[in-house]
């Protein structure tokens, strides 16, 4: 079944009901299905069934209907982040090779190849001539996201319409999704979480709410927004509910509306989701936990009574009929699920992933009620603001650098939530660091610039040769 | 008081190249400061200043320079 079936069978029996919400527009169920059949028919003529497309759009209805309508014809939809720097961004369109990219007004200045571009307004100028979207096959590709990867170059995960179908359908089970529900959108499109909010709410019939981007800087705008347009769910990262919970004047904002609050992507810190938990008295909080190859793999509804401030919540039980086993020897958490990701794609077409358990890189054990802890890393990958991290991409940016001889990135403990990168940087004779450093802001993403940088005459090595992180880590 | 700000910001939550050519009126947020360097600003700003500034006030128009971060400051200053 195609991953976007469901939402026509909802505009079938509710047309008008209100589908999506940006700032002061909103549109209908059918008012939607209209812009995505738009976008089809364009699409259709270009014949890029199992293609690839690139959406170079913000967050908002647009960027939404492309990724329908991009469905509707049987192509996978790649959001970038155009946040990201040109070099990062053209990697990604060099290593995905869409068939087009789909923005807004005439190419942008950081796209080399500039006839990929499509206009969407003029895309939604096209008279409509195709109704039903055709039947997807279990494993044909419906996404491509991509994140840091560990090669220290972005890799895209690849996933399946039987993939986010089964995620899709058991978020609105499990979180009892209906007609009635209002969701908040934060979540960027080339981000996991955003499946949730594209998805599982239009296939039951809520009303999908875009937050403006600006009130993640603004908590008690946030809130008052949360409270104004009488949001019921929202799914999203630690960091920024820890902010909320902190200063988003929740004392004198209750959210009486908000029956259920979901978040992943990072650790929890206790002490702010205590407090959360005390503000929000009558919300349901869920802690949802799985790598973007394998989306939520487990989770763990908060049960207060349970909370403390010297230990890390759980991560729960398998979620989505997913197997989940711990490899004896590393303590590795190994999933085996319908969710899971098709493979990685590389240079315009699929790596498929053999291996039917998908290693997570992630330490878990299990505690005396049978749900999984969570204890780290087994590799050097970290967490930012909720973004995964690779300190091989970091690095890599820096050996690039004219001056730069060798370096070492490692994750310090952001005292708020998360880690932030910090570089060890060895020069060669003669550089300048603040003169040298200077072209990474073009080419690394805010959430993957190092927040400190240490001039070393040598990186310390393990007796191997390797560099040896945790002695560098102990230099920050 | 900038001064004080500026290691703060500089030394704990973003890097800048060359910190002596960032101005009082040059954009933190553009410069990386971001959701979480300004929750833990705010809670530094109270600490050292020993102030409360209010939830409703915490807005990009106040954090995003030196300068509106100290007119900020003095505002809650009595």
């Amino acid at each position: 079944m195609n991953i976007i079936s469901p939402f026509f069978q909802q505009c079938d029996q509710s047309p008008d009901n209100s589908a999506l919400i940006e700032e002061n527009t909103s549109i209908s169920y059918a008012e939607f299905k209209t812009r995505i059949e738009k976008i089809a028919t364009f699409l259709t003529n270009k014949h890029v069934k199992d293609q690839c497309i690139a959406i170079a759009l913000d967050r908002g209805i647009d960027a939404a209907s492309c990724i329908y309508g991009v469905l509707h014809v049987g192509a996978i939809y790649l959001p970038l982040d155009i946040k990201n720097p040109a070099t990062r961004l053209n990697f990604i369109i060099h290593d995905a090779r869409p068939s087009f990219i789909i923005g807004r007004g005439s190419a942008p200045d950081w796209l080399e190849n500039k006839h990929l571009w499509l206009d969407i307004s003029q895309l939604l100028l096209n008279d409509v001539h195709i109704h039903t979207p055709p039947q997807a096959n279990n494993t044909d590709l419906a996404a491509i996201l991509y994140t840091s990867g560990s090669t220290g170059k972005p890799k895209g995960v690849a996933l399946s319409h039987q993939a986010l179908l089964n995620f899709s359908s058991w978020a609105s089970y499990t979180f009892k999704l209906d007609q009635q529900d209002r969701i908040a959108s934060l979540a960027p499109f080339h981000f996991d979480l955003s499946i949730f909010d594209l998805f599982s709410s239009l296939a039951s019939g809520a009303s999908v709410y875009f937050l403006p981007a600006r009130f993640s800087l603004s908590p008690s705008r946030l809130t008052a927004w949360l409270s104004e347009h009488k949001i019921t769910i929202w799914y999203t990262v630690p960091s920024i509910l820890s902010f909320v919970a902190l200063k988003g004047a929740l004392a004198t904002t209750p959210l009486p509306h908000l029956k259920r609050l979901l978040f992943a992507g990072e650790v929890f810190p206790s002490q702010n989701l205590i407090k959360l938990a005390y503000l929000l008295a009558d919300t349901a909080l869920y802690n949802l936990y799985g790598p973007t190859e394998t989306n939520v793999c487990c989770y763990w509804q908060v049960e207060r009574q349970r909370l403390s401030p010297d230990h890390t919540i759980p991560i729960g039980r398998a979620a989505g009929a997913a197997k989940l086993d711990i490899d004896p020897v590393t303590a590795e958490l190994l999933v085996d699920s319908l969710n899971n990701f098709s493979g990685y794609w590389q240079q315009g077409q699929l790596k498929p992933q053999t291996t039917q358990y998908y290693p997570t890189g992630d330490k878990v054990s299990l505690n005396v009620q049978g749900e999984l802890l969570y204890h780290g890393r087994l590799d050097r990958m970290l967490k930012c603001s909720g973004y995964r991290v690779e300190p091989a991409e970091i690095e890599q940016c820096i050996n690039q650098l004219n001056g730069v001889q060798n370096s070492a990135v490692v994750g310090i403990k952001d005292q708020a939530s998360g880690q932030r990168p910090a570089a060890a940087i060895v020069l060669k004779s003669s550089s300048n660091l603040a003169e040298t450093i200077k072209p990474l802001r073009q080419q690394l993403p805010p959430y993957m610039q190092p927040c400190k940088f240490l001039v070393l005459d040598t990186l310390p090595t393990l007796s191997n040769g390797k560099t040896d992180y945790p002695s560098v880590q102990k230099l920050f | 008081m900038k001064q004080q700000l500026r290691e703060f910001i500089f030394n704990e939550l973003i890097f800048v190249a060359e910190p002596d050519k960032f101005s009082d009126d040059d954009d933190l947020l553009e410069a990386g400061l971001d959701s979480m360097g300004i929750m833990r600003l705010i809670m530094h700003i109270e600490e050292q200043f020993n102030i409360t500034l209010p939830d409703s006030e915490i807005d990009p128009d106040n954090v995003n320079s030196f300068n509106a971060l100290e007119q900020w400051i003095l505002q809650h200053k009595t």
